[in-house]
């Protein structure tokens, strides 16, 4: 599809349009694309520069007002075909940029982000407050961001590093990988693919770790106090560090470290589940201490 | 403190027993405090429960399923209805409630793509319904869906619905080896979450192509 939209676009002149809007503090970047590139990056001006290529048949739309900047493509005959914006603005500006055809990335925001395209990835890099990015056919990655993050794909990987706040992950044939994660809430849930976290456990937080088919593999630190919950049909269950099980039913089993205060919730129908210490979670199997039980 | 009346006053409470029953039942409470205490608890959960209301919440999905597979109106399930529950049971059945009510209203502010709006007297098939209806009702709201979706897969980019029944497959053999594992072991917790988990990311996935559909068309 990409490549018929390229062709078609190929066959109008090729045209630049590049526009600098001043902008006040609190503004949100609004950017819909139907197929090409959203591409935002960051500077310390109380402006927004829109770069965009397009076919010289297709006009860009900048409405900006003291709320919003709107940004928008429009073709002489019904909706343009392909676009790459490169688009510059102040870093704490909220954004919400989407997408069909679109591959989608940020890059130096300190602001609130909503990324959605069905075709293409989306690659941030920051973010704070409400993060949420979303893909259909794309890799979802996000890393240096804060606040509440939820990141969804379908047919595709999530990656999540140097994350602090409440994270919320779901694909349904991909991996999630989340690693240097500062959280006390996080949920991944997969269908067929491996889940990694490795990051804090914190005293009273809440983690949820499912998929279907694939492996978990878990971080918890020496120090942590919590509880896990293990369940897996075909799996196996294994552990870096010495763990004794108790309240242990045919696919199900408890056990608690340390106060006990945090919970944690491991599901894989058929895969291998594995606790491990910050770090260590890529490594083999060769430490294991598992089925420390006390009956 | 549970004694051989417990489990019975229920069927009490419904006019279920008999006259030689209820006569024993009668004596039986005049004398034991625990049983007037459950029966005074049993006695207001009924009432709320036949007071809530079962209006539907005005941004939600299924009332045009529930036209579209055609479930009968309010005033026909009213009529039918009819509560005969045990102590666990109506017990359950509160907490239930409960967060029914609270996800009715969290669908209702929930910013979600609505399927066009039911013809009046069509009734909500999320309120007031107990857990085996809803198992029952996610299956028809699957089924409504994928016909939606059949309908309108020209809408969609044929790359994208390749993707879709793709994964919707990927779901479905989840499903399946669920339901093999249920078979074999039908009351382990953990299989019968797996199982509403998966069913439940199925209709979400559904209702997102959906939503892309309508978006494109």
């Amino acid at each position: 599809m990409l490549m018929t939209l390229a062709t078609i676009a190929a066959l109008g002149i090729a045209q630049q349009t590049d526009t600098t809007i001043p902008v006040r503090a609190g503004a949100r970047l609004e950017v819909s694309n139907f197929g090409g590139e959203i591409a935002v990056k960051t500077w310390s001006k109380s402006a927004v520069r829109v770069q965009a290529t397009h076919s010289g048949r297709d006009r860009i739309s900048i409405d900006a007002t003291d709320q919003y900047v709107r940004v928008k493509s429009e073709g002489r005959r019904g909706p343009s075909q392909l676009v790459d914006y490169d688009i510059t603005v102040p870093a704490s500006m909220a954004l919400a940029l989407s997408g069909v055809y679109t591959d989608i990335s940020v890059d130096g925001s300190q602001g609130e982000v909503t990324a959605e395209t069905v075709e293409g990835s989306v690659k941030v890099s920051g973010g704070a407050g409400n993060v949420s990015l979303k893909s259909v056919q794309g890799e979802v990655t996000l890393v240096n961001a804060r606040g509440r993050i939820s990141l969804n794909s379908v047919n595709e990987a999530i990656t999540a590093t140097s994350i602090s706040g409440d994270l919320s992950a779901e694909t349904v044939n991909g991996d999630i990988t989340m690693t240097q994660i500062e959280s006390a809430n996080t949920d991944a849930t997969t269908v067929n693919g491996e889940i990694i976290y490795d990051g804090t456990i914190k005293d009273g937080g809440r983690y949820r770790f499912s998929t279907h088919d694939g492996d978990l593999r878990v971080s918890v630190p020496e120090k942590a106090g919590v509880s896990v919950s293990v369940a897996t049909f075909n799996g196996d269950f294994s552990s870096c560090f010495p763990v004794q099980l108790s309240r242990k039913t045919k696919h199900r089993f408890d056990f608690t470290i340390g106060s006990g205060s945090a919970r944690i919730e491991l599901e894989s129908f058929n895969g291998d589940i594995r606790l491990c210490r910050p770090g260590q979670v890529a490594k083999g199997k060769h430490e294991d201490h598992d089925d420390q039980e006390e009956e | 403190m549970k004694d051989q009346w417990t489990d019975r006053l229920s069927e009490y409470v419904d006019g279920d027993l008999t006259a030689t029953e209820r006569t024993a039942l009668d004596a039986h409470l005049a004398a034991c405090g625990a049983c007037r205490q459950t029966l005074g608890e049993l006695r207001r959960v009924v009432a709320r429960a036949q007071a809530l209301d079962d209006r539907p919440p005005a941004a939600d999905l299924w009332p045009g399923i529930a036209e579209h597979i055609g479930v009968v109106s309010l005033a026909a399930r009213r009529a039918r209805r009819r509560l005969s529950f045990t102590v666990p049971q109506l017990a359950a059945a509160a907490v239930v409630l409960t967060f029914l009510s609270a996800g009715s209203v969290w669908l209702a502010l929930r910013n979600r793509p609505a399927l066009p709006p039911a013809a009046p007297g069509t009734t909500a098939v999320m309120s007031n319904v107990g857990m085996s209806r809803l198992d029952a009702r996610t299956a028809a709201s699957v089924a409504a869906l994928e016909q939606t979706l059949a309908r309108n897969r020209d809408r969609l980019d044929t790359a994208t619905v390749r993707v879709i029944e793709k994964n919707l497959g990927i779901i479905d053999r989840a499903i399946r080896d669920a339901q093999s594992a249920l078979a074999a072991d039908p009351a382990n917790p953990y299989l019968n979450q797996h199982l509403a988990q998966e069913t439940r990311r199925k209709l979400e996935l559904l209702r997102q192509a959906a939503t892309l559909a309508s978006v494109r068309s």
